[in-house]
């Protein structure tokens, strides 16, 4: 499949979404419409569509009564069942739930936030001795070998075993890359700022919180997300250490709706489900960029 | 070191701060010397104990015949629960254990590799609207595992969900998740389905950063669409292979919170993770030989996350 031996007509009117590019942009890369190029757009759009189908069939189960359902469990919905939604969050007690993983999630988060900046800004500049050791011990932290038993044993010995801060104490700890990718972000901030702050006697903390905190807030913003994406997404931790119902997460009762509902409840099952994750897709809609960002700068470590 | 002692304890303190490479502007006094280690104490303090010491201490607790229920007292029973693992217990169930591990990890790893490889190039290829393919791509990351996890449970609902239908048009039938030969096949489906996002981001930030003279340059010397791709962007990308094989084997060799939730602990798809979880948190709650088990697994990381490492960079400096 030769690129230049195809019809210029064809490239021009089809890459009409292209218009506003100079021509010497387009004579750098040349891509014409050709079966190739549909080839490579069929391929793109049939794996997001692998990715929309799943959500848009949730979402259609969720809008079906019940009954309806069972009669025709994946053809289209007849109506908008939302009473699904009332009877799922009543049924699965999604009120409390969700109170509980918004403050899990909020308080560790943000602990865990400000916790990875305090380390990581002395670290980056190397303001402190051992910087290095405290670095390194970061990155190892992430080959480490599985610790949930002996987690378990030491917050036993603490007394910490279901109750609120043994598991949030747990889930700050776990500060995983934040230290790492504010380090790696740091290093673009001048250490002259630091200098010239020192020399007006600003104090370190009061500098940290007045020029540090606002220089790396896109930094922050992508640890703090996500710290709550995963401590709302947390299934094992709440399982082993949150046994009374008053302390559990919604994943938890998420996953535990599913297994005393089963596969007959799924028009309620799939409320319940999208209950839980409109949260995440909101939070993910609007942060995007951050996401990306996080994903990103956790691959150059 | 012969002048006056004020002197050299100059030297000395002027000696520390080259030592370590960096003069800190707030260090005038000596509180301002202490203040960063107050800032790094707290963080630094629950890492070390609640993330350090219970890595550390897990090869103790192997020793040990230790259970999850308060109270009851435990003994140190020395190599046991590795014996136990390796020749004494139900040995042809734990290696099909280990193999499974391995099958799942280097399935996920090749598939979720050079899926993402392909489709991050795919979609540098000036396509329209890209960014949003690869947002849509990544939701499953934000999602997680759970309500990944019933997600898929309900297209493999084996009664009327999408997955049957599409099976019935084939005349055939399957329980799917209930299925002892298909379910973990499909584990490893969704598993893959749930990273290729995040894979996919980290090859297509090293896409970025090739130039595009190295693309017109093979263009010029006739090279097609698959040369350019063998011979420019593969080398190119190299590190961002490197990174993201790593990423994959060693999360994929960690994971079972996909398993816990699409199937439970089952004979067919269990995996050591798996193991470790039931076994120290199940109805027996044998956390001594689960950590026996945490430790073979972190050897079994390690020995495959090494030479994986090596022959990774092996291949950056031939290309």
């Amino acid at each position: 499949m030769t690129v230049q031996d195809k019809p210029r007509v064809v490239r021009y009117t089809l890459n009409s979404g292209l218009r506003g590019e100079s021509p010497v942009m387009q004579h750098r890369r040349r891509k014409p419409i050709t079966g190739g190029r549909l080839l490579n757009y069929a391929l793109v759009v049939g794996l997001a569509g692998l990715y929309v189908f799943p959500l848009l069939y949730l979402l259609n189960t969720a809008l079906k009564q019940p009954a309806e359902f069972i009669r025709d469990p994946s053809g289209l919905t007849p109506g908008f069942a939302l009473q699904n939604f009332v009877d799922a969050w009543q049924k699965g007690g999604f009120g409390g739930l969700i109170l509980n993983s918004v403050v899990y999630a909020f308080v560790c988060a943000g602990a865990s936030t400000a916790l990875s900046l305090l380390i990581a800004f002395p670290v980056a500049r190397g303001y402190v001795r051992g910087s290095k050791v405290i670095a390194v011990l970061f990155v190892l932290s992430l080959f480490l070998p599985n610790v949930i038993i002996t987690q378990f044993q030491l917050i036993l010995q603490l007394g910490l075993y279901n109750s609120r801060i043994g598991y949030m104490l747990l889930l700050t700890s776990g500060l995983g890359i934040g230290p790492l990718l504010i380090i790696s972000y740091l290093r673009s901030l001048p250490k002259e700022l630091d200098e010239a702050a020192a020399m007006d006697g600003c104090g370190y903390f009061r500098y940290l919180w007045t020029f540090v905190v606002p220089l790396c807030k896109p930094v922050l913003t992508t640890v703090f997300i996500l710290q709550t994406i995963a401590v709302w997404n947390d299934i094992i931790g709440a399982t082993i250490y949150l046994s009374s119902p008053q302390l559990k997460t919604i994943s938890q009762g998420l996953f535990a709706f599913h297994g005393q509902n089963g596969n007959n409840e799924w028009a309620l099952l799939a409320a319940a489900t999208l209950i839980v994750a409109a949260p995440l897709i909101l939070v993910y809609l609007i942060f995007q960029r951050f996401f990306v960002s996080g994903a990103l700068s956790g691959s150059l470590k | 070191m012969s002048a006056s002692p004020g002197v050299t304890l100059g030297a000395g303190r002027a000696a520390r701060k080259t030592s370590a490479g960096n003069l800190n502007p707030f260090a005038s006094s000596r509180r301002g010397r202490i203040l960063p280690w107050l800032g790094i104490a707290p963080g630094l303090l629950l890492f070390v104990v609640f993330s350090l010491v219970p890595a550390v201490t897990v090869i103790f607790l192997s020793f040990t015949d230790i259970s999850g229920i308060p109270g009851v007292p435990w003994r140190w029973i020395g190599l046991d629960n590795y014996t136990r693992f390796f020749v004494s217990g139900s040995t042809t169930a734990n290696f099909a254990i280990v193999s499974r591990t391995l099958i799942f990890a280097f399935s996920v790893t090749i598939i979720l590799n050079a899926l993402a490889l392909v489709f991050a190039v795919l979609l540098n290829n000036r396509i329209r609207g890209a960014n949003i393919y690869r947002a849509i791509i990544f939701m499953p990351v934000v999602l997680g595992v759970t309500v990944v996890g019933l997600i898929w449970s309900l297209i493999f609902n084996p009664t009327g969900g999408p997955a049957a239908s599409l099976w019935g048009l084939f005349g055939s039938s399957s329980a799917f998740l209930g299925d002892p030969r298909l379910a973990f096949s499909l584990i490893i489906f969704v598993q893959i389905w749930m990273s290729l996002g995040y894979s996919m981001m980290i090859y297509h930030a090293g896409l970025m950063a090739i130039p595009s003279d190295l693309y017109e340059a093979a263009i010029v010397d006739g090279a097609t669409v698959i040369q350019r791709f063998r011979h420019v962007t593969i080398p190119m990308i190299a590190s961002s292979t490197t990174v993201n094989v790593l990423i994959s084997i060693v999360g994929s060799l960690q994971t079972y919170q996909i398993i816990f939730v699409l199937t439970g602990d089952r004979p067919t798809t269990s995996v050591l993770a798996m193991q470790i979880f039931s076994l120290g948190f199940g109805g027996s709650s044998e956390q001594g030989y689960a950590a026996a088990i945490s430790m073979i697994q972190f050897v079994l990381i390690s020995a495959i996350t090494l030479v994986a490492l090596r022959y990774l960079r092996k291949k950056e400096t031939q290309l």
